[in-house]
C-alpha cells in the first residue's frame, strides 16, 4: 500500500504581519511526512497555525523558510474540505460537486453522480444549498472535495459547528469513504476524538508559535467501526493526546 | 387554477382591503370638503379627468418611460463597469470613488440647470440626469457583491489552479448578483425621480412636464392624473427589475 511520501514538510516556518504591524509567528520548524494512503491529523489549540499548514500544502501560501515538497507526479491534485462547507449558494448540489472537474477541465460527469451517491445525497441533485440542512451541506462539500480524485485531501475542521449526533454520523461516513477510496489526507481539528477516530497518526501541536510537540500513532486497525470509539485503546489514545495538550493538568483559578 | 386564485386571494386580501380603505377615506375627505377638492381631488374626479381631458396620456407616458429606460440602461452599464474596475484595483478605487461620492452628495436638482446648459436642452440632458441619480446604488451594490466573497471559495479554486479571470466569473460575478440587484432596485426608483426632476427643469412633454404645466394652469386634477400614472409606471418598472432578479437567481426563491 505505502508507496512513499506524497508530501514532505521540511523545517517549515511562516509568520504574518498583523494589523498593528507586528510579525506574528504562525508556525515554526514544522517537519512531517505524509505517506500515500495514510491520514495524518494535526491537533492543537486555535492559533497554532494548523490551517496555515494546509494552505501551504495546497500551494496557496509559501513558507518563509523550509520547504514543502510534493511528489512530482503528472497531476498533484488537492481536495479541500472547509470549516463551513463553503458551497456556491447559486449552484445546485450537482453543480457544486462538479466545480473541481469544471476548473480542471475534466469531462467525466459520471464521477459527479458517483460521489453524490457515495455521500448519500441521491435525489437531492437539483436542490440548492440553502434548502439543505447543515449536515447535508457538509456532505456536498465532501463529495466536491473528492470528485476529481485528489492526490491529497485537506480537511480543515470539517465538522465544526455540526451538532454532536450528526457529527458522529458524518465522521463515520467520511471514514468509510476515505477508506473505500484509499484517500491520503491531512485532517486539521481541535477535536481529539475526531482526530483519533479518523487518523492513523496524530501530530499534537502547541500554539504561539505553532510547533509539533508530539507524534501519537493511533493503535487502531485501518478499518474502523463506530463501536471502537467506546473501547479502551481509543480512550487511552485520546487520554494520551489530552495529556500532551496539558488538558489533564489541574488548573485552579487564583482566588486571592 | 381556480384553487390558485383562491389561495392568492386568501393570502393577499389585506393588500386589496387596505387599498380599498384608503380610496374610500380619500373619496370621503374630498367629497365632504374636509379638504377642498381643488387641493385633493377625489379618486372618481381623477379617473374622469383621465378619461375626458384632451391630454395624450400615452405619448407623454412613453416620453418619460423612454427617458427612464435609456438613462437606467446607461446607468447599469456604467455602474457595473465602474464596480468591476473598483473591485479589481485598489488604486482605481482610491482614484474614482471620491468622484462617484461627490456626484451623489451634489443635489441633482441643483446641477440640473447646469447640465442642460452644458449638454443642451434636449433628451441627452434628461438621460444624463436619470443616469446620475440611478448609477450610484448599482455601483455600491455590485462592488459589495464582487468583493464580499467567501475566502474559502477563492482558496478552493486557486488550489485547483484557477486564475483571477476564472475566479472572477465562477465566484465573484455570481456572488455579486443579489447585491447588484439591491442596487438595481434602488436605482430604478431613482431613475423615475431623475426623469421627473429633469422634466421639471426643462421639457415640452412627459409626465413631469404635465405636472408642472397643469399646476401653472391651476388644474390640480390633471397633475394628479399624471402622478397616478407615474406611480403605476414606477411600480411596473420596479416589478420588472424584481422579476428579472428572481429569474436570474433561482436559488433565492427556495427559502
Amino acid at each position: 500500500m505505502k508507496l512513499g511520501a506524497l508530501v514532505t514538510l521540511k523545517d517549515v516556518s511562516k509568520s504574518y504581519q498583523s494589523i498593528t504591524g507586528d510579525r506574528i509567528q504562525a508556525v515554526k520548524n514544522i517537519s512531517f511526512q505524509l505517506d500515500e494512503g495514510e491520514v495524518v491529523a494535526l491537533v492543537g489549540p486555535s492559533g497554532c497555525g494548523k490551517s496555515t499548514i494546509l494552505r501551504m500544502i495546497a500551494g496557496l501560501e509559501k513558507p518563509d523558510s523550509g520547504a514543502v515538497e510534493e511528489v512530482r507526479s503528472e497531476r498533484f491534485l488537492i481536495g479541500y474540505i472547509f470549516q463551513d462547507s463553503s458551497l456556491m449558494r447559486w449552484r445546485t448540489v450537482y453543480n457544486n460537486v462538479k466545480v473541481p472537474l469544471e476548473i480542471l477541465g475534466i469531462n467525466k460527469p459520471e464521477r459527479v453522480q458517483k460521489m453524490i451517491d457515495m455521500v448519500g445525497l441521491s435525489g437531492f441533485e437539483k436542490q440548492y444549498p440553502n434548502e439543505l440542512s447543515g449536515g447535508m451541506q457538509r456532505r456536498v462539500s465532501i463529495a466536491r472535495a473528492l470528485v476529481h480524485e485528489p492526490t491529497v485531501l485537506l480537511m480543515d475542521e470539517p465538522f465544526t459547528g455540526v451538532d454532536e449526533i450528526t457529527k458522529e454520523l458524518l465522521q463515520t461516513d467520511l471514514l468509510y469513504i476515505i477508506g473505500g477510496l484509499g484517500v491520503t489526507g491531512v485532517l486539521v481539528t481541535h477535536d481529539v476524538e475526531e482526530a483519533v477516530y479518523l487518523a492513523d497518526r496524530v501530530l499534537v501541536m502547541s500554539a504561539h508559535p505553532g510547533t509539533i510537540i508530539e507524534e501519537v500513532r493511533v493503535p487502531l486497525p485501518k478499518t474502523r467501526e463506530p463501536v471502537m470509539r467506546t473501547q479502551e485503546p481509543f480512550n487511552l489514545c485520546c487520554k494520551e493526546i489530552r495529556d500532551k495538550l496539558h488538558l489533564l493538568t489541574p488548573r485552579r483559578p487564583e482566588t486571592r | 387554477m381556480r384553487k390558485n386564485v383562491w389561495a392568492f386571494a386568501k393570502k393577499e386580501w389585506p393588500v386589496a382591503a387596505s387599498l380599498a380603505i384608503v380610496l374610500v377615506v380619500w373619496q370621503f375627505i374630498s367629497q365632504t370638503g374636509i379638504v377642498r377638492s381643488f387641493l385633493l381631488p377625489a379618486p372618481t374626479q381623477i379617473i374622469s379627468a383621465f378619461q375626458h381631458s384632451r391630454v395624450d396620456w400615452l405619448s407623454n407616458t412613453l416620453v418619460t418611460l423612454n427617458e427612464i429606460l435609456v438613462g437606467f440602461a446607461v446607468a447599469v452599464v456604467i455602474g457595473i463597469s465602474l464596480a468591476i474596475l473598483i473591485s479589481l484595483s485598489p488604486l482605481a478605487r482610491k482614484m474614482v470613488m471620491p468622484y462617484i461620492v461627490v456626484s451623489q452628495v451634489l443635489p441633482t436638482v441643483a446641477i440640473a440647470p447646469i447640465i442642460y446648459i452644458i449638454l443642451g436642452f434636449d433628451n441627452t440632458s434628461r438621460v444624463v440626469l436619470v443616469l446620475l441619480i440611478s448609477f450610484f446604488p448599482i455601483v455600491l451594490g455590485t462592488v459589495t457583491g464582487l468583493t464580499d466573497v467567501d475566502q474559502n471559495l477563492i482558496y478552493l479554486l486557486k488550489s485547483l489552479g484557477a486564475g483571477k479571470v476564472k475566479i472572477f466569473y465562477k465566484v465573484r460575478l455570481p456572488n455579486s448578483l443579489p447585491h447588484m440587484f439591491v442596487g438595481l432596485r434602488i436605482g430604478i426608483t431613482g431613475a423615475t425621480i431623475g426623469a421627473v426632476i429633469a422634466e421639471f427643469v426643462s421639457s415640452n412633454s412627459g409626465l413631469g412636464f404635465l405636472i408642472t404645466t397643469s399646476l401653472t394652469n391651476f388644474d390640480t386634477t390633471l397633475s394628479y392624473v399624471a402622478i397616478v400614472i407615474l406611480t403605476f409606471l414606477g411600480l411596473v418598472l420596479y416589478g420588472a427589475v424584481e422579476l428579472t432578479g428572481r429569474l436570474l437567481m433561482p436559488w433565492l426563491r427556495s427559502r
